[in-house]
């Protein structure tokens, strides 16, 4: 009876996953599917796959330019973002300057204006010094968007970090590099692969600061999927399903590996064990 | 500590020197062996630009076939300078959809920078661009240029493509794709002898056949072929045409309606909107823009260019109203032969009856920021696109060129099942554009909200939303300085 | 023996700390006033000047003039705010509800197999970049062509229903979407929060007897609260912003019914490129977010200094 009863149980959960599943199966059905198949009426569930969409995808001009932009403005912009997180939350944490609180609020309030009042004035001032269409200008911006939720989640987690152990490493005789990255550091790894994750993500996925701020240069995928969406005068279904697919699959695996970390870091530093 | 010096460490400045002599030998060498293909192509043309490589950036529009075109035919070009004047050119592209493409040309030209040397610019913008000095005038460019003082094939593509402001002399762009409203028909049904038993049964005339008949066909005439083949249960509806909000697709195929029934959308002398757009005429046109809902597949008030394709080509629709530019997108392998292109059926009746439909098409504009090389090469490249061999290879790989010498051909009508429509349309009188003042966007913007509160039933009254749009761009125009007169008082109390 | 050796080292602690503190808080003060200050100021300042950047004339000092345009705008800015609260409160609202629901349902599942599978998979729609969600659920909506509608035709056997045309059921139809999407976070943030929880306050509930809706109350509540009000916090701030979504679903329409106030700022500074009016704009949406995150965290705070 509770065999069956959890059989039902688990059942209901697998059940619920499936269903917030079903759109991005639905995409990644599509993909192998050829454009008339995608617009069968009624839809199609089955039908015979095709690869050609793959195909098509890595045969478009700057592709792999677009993909080694994503990756590299992504792993730039949250690997510095998370580093000077990492000692301004450190400071908040151990020493408490003044102002602490409202730091962290203004910090926050960058997050709180839409995509474009906040690439407004970026624009213009990135227009004025010619930092529009450079690698290094749009991934120090994603990286500053990056940084409050870093903060945030990084002080959390130092704050349950004792102070003890800054003061045996002191005391130790080492210097507070040594205590910085190699006592307390490891301590918040959750915290930090947390933060790592979900601004990863957020860069990933980011289109419209990538539009207006860069150029041909530092064009990433979601601007290749807004700017492919039309093609020669349809709606280029197999790209976008082709696409949608591929570039879904980095995130996925994350969340997947990391699930653990996830679940801990959002935790902001009250469990530092297992969630 | 003490510091070692590296053993090589001397020998280092020895290196450079020693592969600075390969290098010089090497390039000695190469000229003595290059020497007389050099002189071979100085002996070609003489020209400025002889013997250097050089890049360009052309900006072009997302999916849109004609635009792709001009990317495409770009390695000819490459190979045309290569052997005339000696230089190579290179390459690379980018693009944005209709919708975002005015926002990426602007926030790069807003730079100043040469991101983007030659543009493939929608004809509206001409103004937005023109104004700030983003872009090349090209008056005296065509005065020194003979292969681009051509014969355009009628006024209406001087006025469209390449004047700002209208009325005057000046010129900022060049056509590159000439654009119209055509009729896209599904032949086979029309030629079904079933279907034409049953419409003669029913309306006791015969259907339409050819483009003649469809020439003089009239909306109401029209109206019945429509309903004649709204068949939901069969999922087949009559006819398809642009309702949506995005960009202008609504203002497009509304503006076939309220030009062709005589109205007007204002009066470029004196920037006046209200009391010429907001007639009961023009509101009477809306609501038979709407009523043409019923002959459409359902999901047509959010119908663009591209979801128009996609019911055609699939087989949803008897009819669309679409542009000639996207006819290779709408005659699919398919549907090869299986399609005619007509002009849409006039409004009115008896010789009264006229149509004047909306003009697409799109110019080339060049980066007023491009430096003497980059200019030198986009005014190369004008030259040749102006070209008749290149027009007519343009023509064949289904686009639409301009020019009068291009379109008389006695062939032309035979390249493209739409060309013969596509002329038609392109003489005096046939075809409008809408304003190309800097504030069309704004304006623009409105009015696709207006229209598509009107025909998704949020709002009920058209000439109310008519009065609202021309109150809000009357505004504009008067705070931009075009419009001498500011809204009336009526306008306080419009909304949607 | 750790009280004096460390006293000399403490000293020099001290002395070092002003440096200490400076050194870690220098790249972030760095980031901060070069990507935020500057251009907030930037943005301060461009509100009171008529700039619009198609005119090809430079700016032109115009005073609060943006200001009193947006306040008595008929266009529907307030419009759009109210439609803007409403998207997040009810967005907000439903996605906590179903979440914590989720969150509840999934937190009992340690031994279920392929938890972690399962896990990912409602995790995913977070990751989907919005403008492929954007774009496919266009399609899914489609009365045409779309999955959903050949659903309802084949299970219930209604008409053919225009989701995103529909003035009625457009803005619900794309809420649903947001719903989707983040619903799944909120689920996080609930997992989170009751792992928040000791295990051992709960096991004596367990062993006291507790019912369970007390032991909500006193127990899980008490202590997971924290992390689910950080949870509501970011998604309302989230929520505020959406933009990427909406533009390829109905870019604002039908008629006005989707538009909202990233919307119009996204028309009115990159496609107008009216600088000075949508900085205007700009700002004041600023002083909401402001004041909403203002009460929100301040709420936040009293409940953690109670707690001590």
């Amino acid at each position: 009876m509770a065999r069956l009863r959890a059989g039902l149980y688990y059942a209901g959960l697998w059940a619920t996953s499936l269903v917030f599943f079903a759109p991005i199966a639905w995409i990644v059905l599509a993909s192998f599917k050829t454009r008339s198949d995608i617009l069968a009426i009624p839809p199609k569930l089955i039908f015979t796959p095709t690869l050609q969409n793959y195909v098509d995808l890595f045969q478009r001009q700057s592709l792999f330019l677009q993909i080694g932009n994503s990756i590299l403005l992504s792993l730039g912009a949250v690997i510095i973002a998370v580093f000077v997180s990492f000692l301004a939350a450190f400071c908040f944490s151990r020493f408490k300057p003044k102002g602490t609180d409202f730091l962290m609020f203004l910090l926050l309030s960058i997050r709180m204006l839409p995509g474009p009042a906040v690439i407004l004035p970026v624009f213009l001032m990135y227009a004025a010094f010619g930092w529009k269409d450079s690698h290094l200008w749009l991934m120090l911006f994603y990286a500053m968007f990056s940084i409050p939720f870093s903060v945030w989640i990084l002080k959390g987690f130092l704050d349950g970090v004792s102070t003890r152990f800054d003061e045996t490493g002191i005391v130790n005789g080492g210097s507070w590099f040594h205590v910085i990255f190699k006592v307390v550091l490891p301590q918040v790894r959750p915290g930090l692969i947390a933060a790592f994750i979900f601004n990863l993500i957020f860069v990933w996925n980011e289109f419209l600061f990538n539009f207006i701020i860069g150029g041909v240069t530092t064009q990433n995928i979601p601007y290749a999927l807004a700017v492919g969406t039309y093609a020669d005068g349809g709606v280029n279904w197999t790209f976008i399903s082709a696409m949608t697919s591929v570039y879904i699959i980095l995130p996925i695996t994350f969340i997947y590996l990391f699930q653990k970390y996830l679940l801990v870091g959002m935790t902001f530093g009250t469990v530092r064990g297992e969630v | 500590m003490t510091v070692f010096k590296s053993p090589g460490s001397g020998s280092k400045f020895v290196l450079p020197r020693r592969s600075l002599l390969k290098g010089g030998a090497a390039l000695g060498m190469s000229t003595a062996l290059g020497a007389p293909f050099i002189n071979r192509l100085f002996a070609a043309e003489e020209h400025p630009l002889a013997g250097q490589s050089i890049e360009m950036n052309i900006l072009g529009i997302a999916g849109w076939v004609p635009s792709s075109l001009g990317v495409k035919m770009s390695p000819l070009f490459a190979d045309y300078v290569k052997e005339k004047y000696g230089y190579t050119v290179s390459f690379a592209f980018a693009e944005a959809p209709f919708s975002d493409l005015f926002q990426k040309a602007a926030t790069s030209l807003a730079t100043k920078s040469q991101e983007y040397n030659i543009i493939i610019s929608d004809s509206q913008w001409l103004g937005a661009l023109a104004k700030p000095g983003w872009i090349l005038k090209l008056n005296d460019v065509i005065a020194k240029n003979p292969a681009l003082q051509l014969d355009w094939y009628s006024q209406t593509v001087v006025d469209t493509y390449m004047t700002y402001p209208d009325g005057t002399k000046d010129i900022w762009g060049l056509p590159q794709e000439g654009d119209v409203e055509a009729l896209y028909v599904r032949k086979d049904w029309l030629d079904d002898p079933k279907e034409k038993e049953a419409f003669q049964a029913k309306y006791g005339k015969p259907l339409p056949q050819t483009f003649e008949d469809f020439d003089a066909l009239t909306m109401d005439e029209f109206e019945k072929i429509a309903e004649f083949f709204t068949r939901p249960d069969e999922q087949r509806w009559g006819f398809a045409q642009q309702y949506s909000r995005v960009y202008d697709f609504a203002t497009c195929a509304f503006n076939n309606y309220l030009w062709s029934r005589g109205g007007e959308i204002w009066d470029p002398a004196t920037g006046q909107i209200e009391g010429i757009l907001n007639t009961q005429q023009n509101a009477d046109s809306l609501q038979a823009f709407k009523d043409w809902l019923k002959y459409c597949p359902p999901g047509a008030t959010n119908f663009g260019i591209a979801e128009g394709i996609d019911v055609f080509t699939q087989g949803k629709v008897f009819s669309t109203i679409q542009w000639a530019a996207v006819g290779s997108a709408m005659i699919t392998d398919e549907l090869k032969g299986k399609v005619l292109v007509v002009p849409p059926p006039k409004h009115g009746t008896g010789d009264a009856a006229k149509r004047i439909c909306s003009m697409g098409g799109q110019p080339w504009v060049i980066n007023a920021f491009n430096d003497e090389k980059k200019m030198r090469v986009a005014i190369d490249f004008m030259n040749w696109w102006y070209q008749p061999d290149t027009a007519v290879e343009f023509a064949k790989r289904g686009g639409n060129p301009c020019d009068k010498a291009t379109l008389s051909r006695d062939d032309f009508n035979s390249i493209n099942p739409w060309n013969q429509t596509y002329k038609f349309m392109l003489e005096e009188g046939r075809s409008r554009d809408f304003w190309h003042d800097p504030k069309y966007s704004e304006m623009l913007a409105i009015q696709q909200e207006g229209y598509s509160s009107f025909v998704t039933g949020q709002s009920s009254d058209p000439k109310a939303v008519l009065d609202y749009i021309a109150c809000a761009q009357q505004q504009i125009l008067n705070d931009e300085g075009v419009a001498k007169t500011a809204p009336s008082d009526a306008c306080a109390a419009t909304s949607l | 023996m750790s009280a004096i050796t460390s006293r000399p080292r403490l000293a020099r602690l001290f002395d070092d700390r002003r440096m200490m503190v400076l050194t870690l808080l220098a790249p972030v003060m760095l980031f901060f006033i070069v990507f935020n200050t500057i251009p907030t100021l930037w943005l301060l300042g461009l509100s009171f000047y008529n700039f619009s950047l198609t005119s090809g004339m430079p700016p032109e000092f115009i005073g609060v003039r943006n200001f009193v345009q947006i306040f008595h705008s008929r266009n529907g800015i307030w419009l759009d705010l109210s439609r803007t609260f409403t998207f997040v409160v009810c967005g907000v609202g439903i996605q906590t509800v179903l979440g914590a629901a989720l969150g509840f349902l999934f937190w009992g599942s340690r031994d279920m197999p392929g938890r972690r599978i399962a896990l990912t998979m409602l995790f995913a729609p977070m990751v989907l970049t919005p403008v492929a969600t954007g774009t496919f659920f266009r399609f899914i909506y489609d009365p045409t062509f779309g999955v959903l509608n050949a659903m309802s035709h084949g299970l219930f056997g209604t008409g053919p229903i225009d989701f995103l045309g529909n003035p009625s059921l457009a803005f619900w139809a794309v809420l649903a979407v947001d719903c989707w999407m983040w619903t799944p976070f909120m689920t996080l943030m609930t997992l989170a929060a009751l792992g928040s929880v000791p295990k051992a306050e709960l096991e004596a509930a367990e062993i006291d007897r507790v019912p369970f809706v007390r032991r909500l109350s006193l127990v899980i509540w008490h202590h997971g609260k924290f992390i689910l009000m950080l949870g509501i916090l970011l998604r309302t701030i989230d929520s505020f912003k959406t933009l990427d979504l909406i533009i390829p679903m109905t870019k604002g329409g039908p008629g006005q019914q989707t538009r909202l106030v990233a919307m119009e700022v996204n028309k009115q500074a990159f496609e107008s490129f009216n600088m000075g009016w949508s900085s205007a704009y700009s700002v004041l949406l600023l002083l909401i977010s402001i004041a909403m995150t203002s009460v929100f965290i301040y709420v936040l705070n009293l409940r953690r200094r109670r707690e001590g």
